[in-house]
């Protein structure tokens, strides 16, 4: 089997997203495209799906010209695709959910066939080797990393195991932690062996290693280079992304680490208990960065939105510089001086019709205020530009609506909007997801000057590395849980991740090896202390 | 190349200001004797002051999203109210305080249900509107209120103007005129419009950004009541009747002109301007179809064809293609029509 | 967007086809179309208004007031020759004052006497209703149990249950059991259906309710439906309505307990209203407050022959 692509172009409003690219898909192959934020993959990809309608595209399957009018063309070529958006719709069963794309079974041409569907679901799961995730559970119940698993299984929904079909993906990994990544790379090895095509969109290089046999990089709407991935490296793929040798991870030796300027406690938090987090209990000094680490739906962002007052709190307290904070809301919180980054920056934190400097300001507009209810703009505007420019964002001026940003841009206002009012505590829950690697290094600096500047840092990350070279201290979640924390200085990426792992019940194969490790385990137990005491 | 953006940006938000004009340069062109001239306008000003009212009001509930069905019926139960009032041989002062009370306590109990109760803002409205007629109703044992109960100054005030040279603004247009500069003023302007906007843009994002969106959202309800208690005095006044059910027509026409409002904006929310032009279509359209003496039917099919046709054109130059290929050949192309 | 004016031109165009403009223009204006009687005058209108070469334009506002007083503003502006109105105008004052300084002369149709109409035609309801009423009574022999249908915000309607309710208080044997307004929601008919069921299921026994009496004819229509669905036709339970409506005269004519209206002359009236329209444009003033046309009982032996 053999896809080609030519010519593909497309401009939104009269600015080109993509300039004439060329690819080619093999059967058995997998091919990575990597490229920072804006350098046309998601464009690519949309109009592969006939989601969007091309300037100019040449599609050959087999050396035979075909067109990509509509989605229902791409599926009969035999291109199935995951997109980077979640498409789950909460309502609707997991099983439901696996069918949003794919013809219901049916029975007299009318009713729903619910048990083809179920039976259809499972072996899609099954292909996928997740059997975790309930099919009747509603699909708002489910983490956002089983949610992904849900969306990536349907793209295998009733795939049969002799057909040979074009998988396209688009990042699918970033809602994933790692045990969960390493289930789609089996399938995806899996696949591959079967003959079938695959394109991986991803932006973590690693990963790529690992199930890519050649990649290809792309930068502002154009294709660099495509390599075979045993003649290139890590160092080579960011340069070409980048146009620089950019390090896109900090210095793993940095000692500015978080090292606490105080030792006065500036968040202490005992028991805290909501209706998605036991009994948290821990502390954290101005001037620190602490991470909280766990697989998926271990309560990683529970507990950042249990201090936040967006969960209510069942027990436990918060005190913040020694003084209780009572009933915790988010409006209160703020404006306490606590700064929060929530997951979906889409969903939860930004207003993507709104200006950027609406957006940075929407938790401080107290502080614009003048003539009793009057907004000041121009001093809004003025504080606007000043915190545009020290994080660097990219945008043709603060009245931008933020749709028309990038993913990392986009990331940087909410930094923005979480500096204004130099935050004591600052809530961040995986600041760099789907940031491309300029905004990434940024993002590190952002937050390290934060931690310089006085105020406490916790950290929600499923980027083990980033946790290991960022934090002091890493909090370590299980079941809703924080069982322990350990310190950075004794820890590497499996020594992290097997301490994620311990005592969950079905481990995946790919890390079971970390099971057996009493040592690890152990430092876990000594590390439970807050819990007992 | 690079004007075409704006061009295709420039009707997306235009298109139905254009619209509109066109309209008044028809009737202009069919009636040039009645319809540009400065009484037929002082006219319909003064005719849609009422629905004015309400519609700017209304405009800051759904900025938030929600909707406030009950208006229609808040204005008839104020009208009732005041009459009331006047039967048990209460003042002017005495009547407008309570009646705007009564709005107030209506919006609040909106507010309540919505924001506090949490029931959804259709279905709740949809509640209040039935107990608000049904207690007017009740006042008023069905029948209206008029005669010489009603103040001679009460009644007066909705038949007058002041009078500058040879203009005479209608005393109720002066009140519309208000009510849009507070409305415009507290959207555009405030911290408290800012917000309603967050709130509309993304409810979630909101609340996780420190809005106290229940808070919000309840005096977001608390102004519609009292837009449509206002409302209710203005049409007592003017019709120097109170009829339990004279308002009722408020409701859907103030939703279709701020729907029509919506179309005047880029990221399509509801905006006090555009809502202005949403009445002043729906009065410019009556007054005019009248005057040609177009039946009163094919009046309505007539408004309703182009609320449709005012948002659907909007809704697909924002979403841009992939309307059916059909309708796409029938609509001008993007940025090329102009 | 130029389109869609180009298509609204289009429509206006074809619905304000070319008119003669020097004929007189009489405006007719109503909330209240969608009834029975009114259409029947306004078509009666309509017929003698064709018989003098008058252009008619007939104004319906759905039942929504203040929308005809801003209507009757309009072709105040516009300069009618004379407007006829079927609402009660003491609701529309702003509307008559509008025509007033325009100088345009205001007739009343069934609508009630006011200071500012220039004559008003009508049925004289306080006869209409002692027919109805007095025919009851006959049929009752003087004693039963009445269920009546009113409805007190429209003076015309008012006055026809003030009669009625007078007659049968007068009668000492007969008693008022209910006097309903129905609800307008989905029309009188279903509104008073849906009021008579309650009262058939809160009288379950025979004979309990003697009569139906309804100011006009679609209340006393739904209270026929309710009885028969109840299966209680054949208690002799006598209904009676006024206006004489197509149903009403089917309902009699098929021997149901509906046994009786009263036939308001509607043609007579806007023929009558008409000629007065007539008169005033050539200089003849009316000094008369209300003409009546005169009004006939109808029962199963008038449509039989």
């Amino acid at each position: 089997m053999h896809l080609q692509i030519r010519q593909a172009s497309k401009a939104y409003a009269g600015i080109p997203a993509l300039i004439d690219a060329a690819l080619d898909l093999h059967g058995g192959e997998a091919l990575g495209l990597v490229g920072e934020n804006g350098a046309g993959k998601s464009t690519l990809i949309k109009l592969l799906a006939g989601l969007e309608a091309p300037d100019s595209l040449e599609v050959r399957l087999n050396g035979a010209r075909v067109t990509i009018p509509d989605s229902a063309a791409a599926r009969r070529l035999g291109l199935r695709f995951i997109h980077q958006e979640l498409a789950i719709v909460p309502a609707l069963n997991v099983a439901e959910n696996l069918f949003l794309n794919n013809p219901l079974p049916r029975i007299g041409g009318a009713f729903v066939n619910r048990a083809a569907l179920y039976k259809l679901a499972r072996e899609a799961m099954r292909r996928l080797g997740i059997d975790h995730i309930d099919l009747r559970q509603r699909a708002s119940l489910l983490s956002p990393g089983d949610a992904m698993l849900v969306k990536i299984a349907s793209a295998f929904i009733g795939a049969d195991d002799q057909q040979q079909l074009i998988y396209i993906m688009d990042e699918p990994t970033a809602a994933l932690n790692q045990a969960e990544a390493e289930l789609l790379y089996a399938v995806i090895d899996r696949l591959r062996a079967r003959g079938c095509a695959l394109l991986v969109v991803t932006h973590r290089l690693h990963e790529l290693f690992r199930i890519a046999q050649r990649v290809t990089v792309m930068r502002d709407g154009m294709v660099v280079n495509t390599h075979k991935i045993t003649e290139t490296s890590a160092g080579e793929l960011i340069h070409e992304m980048t146009g620089s040798s950019a390090a896109h991870l900090p210095p793993a030796a940095d000692k500015v680490k978080s090292e606490a300027t105080d030792d006065r406690p500036l968040l202490r938090a005992r028991y805290l208990q909501t209706d998605a987090l036991s009994a948290a209990s821990f502390h954290l000094r101005a001037g620190e960065i602490v991470g909280v680490a766990g697989l998926a739906g271990a309560g990683r962002s529970q507990l950042l939105q249990a201090l936040m007052g967006i969960d209510k709190l069942r027990a436990g307290t918060i005190e913040l510089d020694g003084e209780a904070l009572r009933n915790p809301a988010p409006a209160v919180c703020w404006e306490q001086g606590i700064a929060y980054l929530p997951e979906e920056r889409r969903s939860q934190g930004l207003l993507l019709g709104g200006r950027i400097s609406h957006n940075m300001t929407l938790p401080h507009l107290g502080r614009f205020r003048r003539w009793l209810a009057m907004i000041d703009r121009r001093a809004e505007d003025r504080r606007s530009q000043q915190l545009s420019r020290s994080v660097q964002l990219r945008a043709t001026g603060i009245q931008q609506r933020l749709r028309e940003l990038s993913g990392g841009n986009q990331q940087k206002v909410m930094f923005a909007r979480a500096v204004l009012a130099k935050p004591r505590l600052v809530l961040l829950d995986e600041p760099t997801r789907g940031v491309d690697v300029g905004a990434k290094r940024d993002i590190y600096r952002l937050i390290r000057e934060l931690a310089a500047g006085g105020a406490g840092i916790l950290l929600v990350s499923s980027e083990l590395d980033e946790l290991l070279a960022l934090c002091g201290r890493i909090l370590i979640m299980r079941n809703r849980r924080l069982v322990g924390e350990a310190s950075t200085a004794e820890l590497d990426e499996r020594a992290l991740l097997s301490l994620m792992f311990a005592g969950l019940p079905h481990l995946p194969t790919p890390s079971s090896k970390h099971q057996g490790r009493g040592a690890q385990s152990n430092k876990i137990n000594s590390d439970a202390r807050f819990l007992t005491a | 190349m690079s004007q075409r953006p704006h061009l295709s940006s420039f009707l997306r938000r235009y298109g139905t200001l254009i619209g509109f004009l066109a309209i008044v340069l028809f009737f202009w062109t069919q009636r040039p004797q009645t319809f540009m001239t400065l009484p037929n306008w002082v006219n319909i000003t003064r005719q849609m002051s009422i629905l004015g009212v309400v519609a700017f009001t209304m405009t800051i509930v759904m900025v938030t999203g929600d909707f406030d069905l009950s208006v229609g019926a808040m204005a008839s139960l104020v009208g009732i109210v005041a009459g009331s009032a006047f039967q048990n041989g209460g003042g002017v002062g005495q009547a407008v305080a309570l009646a705007l009370l009564v709005g107030v306590a209506g919006g609040a109990l909106n507010g309540l249900l919505v924001a506090g109760v949490g029931i959804s803002a259709f279905v709740a409205t949809l509640g209040t509107l039935t107990v608000f007629r049904g207690l007017a109703l009740y006042t008023s044992s069905g029948a209206s209120i008029y005669g010489r109960v009603i103040p001679a100054e009460f009644s007066s005030f909705g038949r007058g103007a002041i009078v500058i040279g040879e203009l005479s603004i209608p005393n109720l247009t002066l009140l519309a005129a208000l009510a849009l500069a507070l409305v415009f003023v507290i959207l555009r302007f405030t911290i408290f419009g800012r917000r309603l906007y967050a709130i509309g843009g993304n409810r979630e994002a909101a609340r996780f950004g420190g809005i106290r969106i229940a808070r919000l959202r309840m005096l977001s309800f608390v102004i519609s009541g009292l837009g449509a208690a206002a409302a209710g005095l203005m049409l007592f006044s003017r019709l120097s009747t109170a009829h339990p059910t004279q308002g009722e027509g408020l409701m859907l026409q103030a939703i279709a002109a701020v729907f029509l409002g919506m179309t005047m904006n880029e990221e399509a929310q509801p905006n006090v301007l555009g809502s202005l032009v949403g009445v002043l279509i729906l009065g410019v359209l009556a007054n005019g179809l009248t005057q040609m003496q177009i039946d009163t039917y094919i009046q309505q099919i007539l408004t309703g064809v182009i609320i449709i046709l005012a948002v659907t054109l909007s809704s697909l130059s924002q979403q841009g293609l992939r309307a059916p290929e059909w309708l796409r050949r029938l609509l001008p192309e993007r940025g090329e029509a102009a | 967007m130029r389109k869609l004016s180009l298509l609204l031109v289009l429509l206006l165009a074809i619905g304000g086809a070319a008119f003669a403009q020097d004929a007189p223009t009489i405006a007719v204006m109503t909330p209240f179309l969608a009834q029975p009687g009114t259409q029947l005058m306004v078509e009666g209108f309509e017929a003698a208004a064709a018989d003098k070469g008058w252009q008619v334009n007939v104004i319906d506002t759905s039942e929504d007031i203040a929308a005809l007083v801003s209507r009757m503003e309009d072709v105040a502006l516009q300069g009618v020759d004379a407007i006829v109105i079927n609402v009660d105008p003491t609701q529309i004052e702003p509307g008559l004052h509008a025509a007033a300084d325009a100088g345009i002369p205001v007739f009343g149709l069934d609508s009630g006497a006011h200071p500012l109409l220039a004559t008003n035609v009508t049925s004289n309801g306080y006869t209409m209703a002692a027919e109805t009423a007095t025919y009851v009574v006959d049929r009752l022999n003087g004693a039963g149990n009445v269920v009546m249908f009113i409805f007190e915000p429209y003076p015309p309607v008012q006055k026809r249950g003030a009669i009625a309710q007078a007659i049968f208080d007068n009668t000492p044997d007969i008693s008022i059991m209910d006097a309903i307004t129905p609800s307008f929601d989905n029309g009188p008919l279903e509104g008073a259906r849906n009021a008579m069921e309650a009262v058939l299921l809160a009288h379950p026994e025979a004979g309990s309710i003697s009569a139906v009496w309804a100011a006009w004819d679609d209340p006393a229509l739904g209270a026929l439906q309710a009885i028969e669905d109840a299966g209680r036709a054949d208690e002799g339970i006598v209904v009676v309505g006024i206006d004489a409506t197509d149903q009403a005269r089917d309902a009699i004519a098929r021997g149901s307990n509906f046994e009786a209206t009263v036939a308001q002359d509607f043609g007579g009236m806007a023929a009558r209203v008409a000629d007065l329209v007539e008169a005033h444009l050539g200089g003849m003033m009316s000094a008369q407050v209300n003409h009546y046309v005169p009004a006939r009982l109808v029962t199963q032996a008038d449509l039989m022959g």
